[in-house]
């Protein structure tokens, strides 16, 4: 009778984890995705892409490819804020000034379960800066992927997971010219807030602030300066829109309108997706900052 | 003084020469499978409708390959006809990777009707568009597409992409070789940046001109308008406009002819 | 002596080869053509100017003086024709002054291809000289090499395919002047619809023997501007400012003569 009970039981928890087949998938340097991709019938393919779509080497490429640009996040007492501008451009062309560059990751948090604008939606959250397609395209990769760990293990993925998916992809397309700068940021139990930074070299860092894009050191130069952990969450916001603010005044390929997101234990919250213009001039005149910027003709 | 030049020329030892003219350091590719095509279109939406318009001319280098070759497509519709199609879509730039894409499209969102037994929305065939673009990442579509429909809501929707596929629904956009002069006019004229309430404030309390969608006689005033100021001032736009209207009684087609100097 | 300062030239070859683009200079597009008829020559053009594919000027002159019987058209960089042939008028003036006879258009097509020759293609300019003089009636192609021709009828610039198609195949020989005038006209109206680099006019200029010669500014019109669909007038106050300083009509006297026009002070003029 043991005998038969031991042939026919299981050890719990036996299917709570990864099966081979899944393990061996998730080690596996290339996704089944990179089989679908064209490459030129030639021997240097990357050589190839370089020479049609890089116009930072050649400003004569033929096809221009929209970039995005200057994304911020930093962790402070209240969660985490994340903070971008709007501006995409193509070579010297501002291809949009309405680019969302805060990608929701995980289905969860995607627009369609959303309840009401003021309550708090849990998921993760990706940035973007460098191509604009590389960004959309695998933080929506990732955002299957994290759905599937959703429905696998009936409980949300950790950023430090979601973000090595991410980083191990970027490394097997290492030098086929992928270009992005992503931040991923979110709140987990296990993890409490947490902000990774993950870009196309195959970096992946875990930290408390960071600055990605072309306005990155305009950013910097005021987050450093007024930085400390136990900001206010009024605060926090503040300096997060104030550091976007600078680098989309003293950088030419930053610009457009201000993206401000809040990280908290329930999810994410955003607090609006406003013009750079008047909030400048409010900056101006109510605080005497830019006083550089002349008023008299 | 003369000797130290002398010296150094002969031995080869300045790091770049005088003497022979020298190329761009970039690598020449002997592979090129693109040709620039030329044209423009653009795209505008109202509340209720969606206008797709491009101009009829192809091009290489300084010649006209044809005076009457469609940059907009329905997508979707009966094979010869194009009937019962409920999106739109418009290509730019190479006219062979353009005309691909929009076979590949009309194929996926037809074999969606048929696996579901429901026509496609406009929303997704958008995201589907651009994973199309991007399985090409490492050999692009040369080319820059626009997307319009109605969305479930019954108001008009358009997408706009870049050529490995970032998208964004947008209310109007310009796109191809003329875009640069048409979408500083749609900005102003259809988005009405820049235009501020006369009278409504002195400085800095000046109130912005409020964002309202435009009817569609406005719209296609509008349309008509950019493109016969495109063709006065760039060489590869010219003509004739062909505009598609598509509202929740189908899709409607226009030809206007434009100068074809 | 004069002449062109080279003093960049290192300077711009060592910018080159690191990537830096070089400038664009103004049209390189045109289409221009000439015919001789029985008693003279008519030569014409287009009046579309280029920069890259966008349209510099849509009635420019290609069409230049060099003596009051000898007129050339040109194609190529806009500057360096505007800038030869004036220069080749000059000469021409004081050398007929020294001679005390009127000028020769071989003259002139000789000081000309000399003057480019010597800069070896760099002076881009595409010319087709055409006069009458005691010695006859003489139609030529000056190249910026420096090379020349003389043909009954020609045709230069990028359009120069289209245009002499049109000669190729409707061309016959003693053409009298209405006959040239239309051949010459429709020969650029080929370029100007064909060839993207050619448009707008048609500039037509008839040297005739013992008659003053007929320069024809905008001969042909065939491309008017339609009327625009929506008016586009803003209304006045519609542009935000940041700061504003008032100058009286007075103050402004002391800088500049001011003349007042009539008409409706609000209009302005966005087209020409």
């Amino acid at each position: 009778m043991d005998k038969l009970v031991s042939a026919y039981s299981r050890p719990p928890h036996k299917d709570d984890f990864y099966s081979e087949q899944e393990q061996r998938d998730l080690t596996e340097n290339l996704p089944p995705l990179s089989l679908k991709f064209d490459l030129p019938p030639i021997d240097d393919s990357r050589g190839f892409l370089r020479a049609m779509t890089d116009d930072h080497s050649n400003p004569n490429c033929p096809i221009k490819l929209a970039h995005g640009t200057t994304t911020l996040a930093f962790r402070f007492q209240g969660g985490i804020i994340v903070a971008t501008d709007s501006r995409a451009t193509a070579g010297n062309w501002i291809a949009s000034q309405t680019v969302k560059k805060v990608i929701p990751v995980s289905r969860l948090s995607r627009g369609e379960d959303k309840v009401s604008p003021d309550v708090a939606v849990p998921g993760l959250l990706g940035t973007m800066a460098g191509g604009a397609a590389d960004c959309q395209y695998w933080l929506r990769y990732l955002s299957q992927q994290c759905t599937l760990h959703e429905i696998r293990h009936k409980r949300r993925i950790t950023v430090a997971a979601a973000s090595k998916i991410l980083a191990n992809l970027t490394y097997a397309y290492k030098g086929y010219g992928l270009s992005m700068g992503t931040m991923l940021a979110g709140m987990t139990p296990q993890e409490g807030p947490a902000l990774y930074y993950i870009d196309s070299d195959g970096t992946r860092l875990p930290g408390n602030l960071f600055c990605v894009g072309s306005g990155q050191t305009f950013a910097y130069g005021v987050l450093d300066a007024n930085y400390k952990y136990d900001l206010t969450e009024q605060e926090a916001l503040e300096l997060g829109r104030r550091s976007i603010l600078a680098a989309m005044h003293r950088d030419a390929y930053s610009g457009g309108f201000i993206n401000l997101y809040h990280v908290k234990e329930e999810g994410w919250v955003h607090h609006g997706f406003d013009d750079m213009n008047p909030i400048f001039w409010k900056t101006k005149f109510e605080k005497g900052e830019f006083s550089n910027v002349p008023m008299a003709l | 003084m003369m000797s130290a030049m002398g010296h150094q020329s002969q031995n080869g030892t300045i790091g770049y020469s005088f003497g022979t003219p020298t190329t761009a350091p970039h690598k020449e590719h002997s592979f090129y499978p693109y040709t620039d095509n030329g044209g423009s279109t653009l795209g505008i939406t109202g509340a209720d409708f969606a206008i797709l318009a491009g101009d009829t001319r192809s091009v290489a280098g300084y010649n006209i390959n044809s005076r009457y070759s469609p940059k907009v497509f329905k997508i979707g519709g009966e094979d010869d006809t194009g009937d019962n199609a409920h999106i739109i879509l418009s290509v730019v730039g190479f006219a062979a990777d353009g005309h691909a894409l929009k076979e590949r499209l009309d194929a996926i969102v037809k074999m969606y009707k048929y696996q579901h037994g429901k026509p496609m929305s406009v929303r997704a065939c958008a995201q589907r568009l651009s994973t199309i673009l991007y399985q090409k990442r490492f050999f692009p579509y040369y080319v820059t597409a626009i997307l319009a429909g109605l969305d479930e809501e019954g108001k008009g929707a358009l997408y706009s992409y870049d050529p490995v596929g970032s998208y964004e629904r947008e209310q109007c956009r310009a796109a191809g070789s003329a875009a640069s002069l048409i979408m500083p006019f749609l900005d102003n004229q259809v988005s009405f940046k820049n235009q501020y309430i006369p009278g409504s404030g002195e400085g800095h309390d000046l109130q912005a001109k409020k964002k309202e969608l435009l009817p569609m006689g406005t719209v296609e005033q509008l349309v008509k308008d950019a493109f016969t100021s495109a063709v006065e001032r760039h060489i590869e736009v010219g003509d004739g406009l062909q505009m598609m209207v598509i509202t929740k009684s189908g899709i409607e087609e226009k030809y206007f002819p434009l100068k074809k100097d | 002596m004069g002449g062109f300062d080279f003093s960049n030239y290192n300077r711009n070859n060592v910018l080159h080869a690191k990537g830096v683009p070089l400038p664009k200079a103004t049209s390189t597009g045109t289409t221009i053509v000439g015919c001789v008829f029985d008693n003279g020559v008519v030569i014409a053009a287009d009046t579309r100017a280029t920069s890259g594919p966008i349209v510099a000027d849509k009635n420019c002159e290609k069409l230049h003086y060099i003596a009051p019987k000898i007129w050339c058209a040109g194609a190529g960089t806009a500057a360096d024709t505007e800038f030869t042939t004036a220069l080749i008028s000059s000469n021409i003036e004081l050398h007929s002054l020294s001679t005390g006879r009127p000028p020769r258009v071989i003259t002139c097509m000789t000081m000309l291809k000399q003057h480019l020759f010597r800069y070896q293609g760099h002076i881009g300019a595409y010319l087709v000289v055409a006069g009458v003089d005691p010695t006859g009636t003489g139609l030529y192609t000056v190249h910026a090499h420096g090379s020349t021709d003389k043909l009954p009828y020609v045709t230069m610039g990028s359009g120069s395919l289209a245009a002499m198609s049109v000669f190729e195949s409707t061309w016959k020989p003693n053409l009298n002047r209405e006959e040239a005038i239309a051949l010459a006209s429709e020969a650029i109206k080929a370029g100007i619809f064909n060839d993207l680099g050619s448009g707008s006019n048609v500039d037509v200029c008839v040297i005739e023997n013992d008659k003053p010669t007929d320069l024809l500014r905008n001969y042909m019109k065939p491309n008017e501007r339609g009327e625009k669909a929506r008016n586009y007038r803003f209304e006045k106050g519609t542009t935000a400012w940041v700061s504003q300083k008032v100058v009286s009509k007075e103050d402004m006297r002391k800088y500049v003569t001011v003349e007042e026009v009539s008409g409706d002070p609000n209009l302005m003029e966005v087209d020409s």
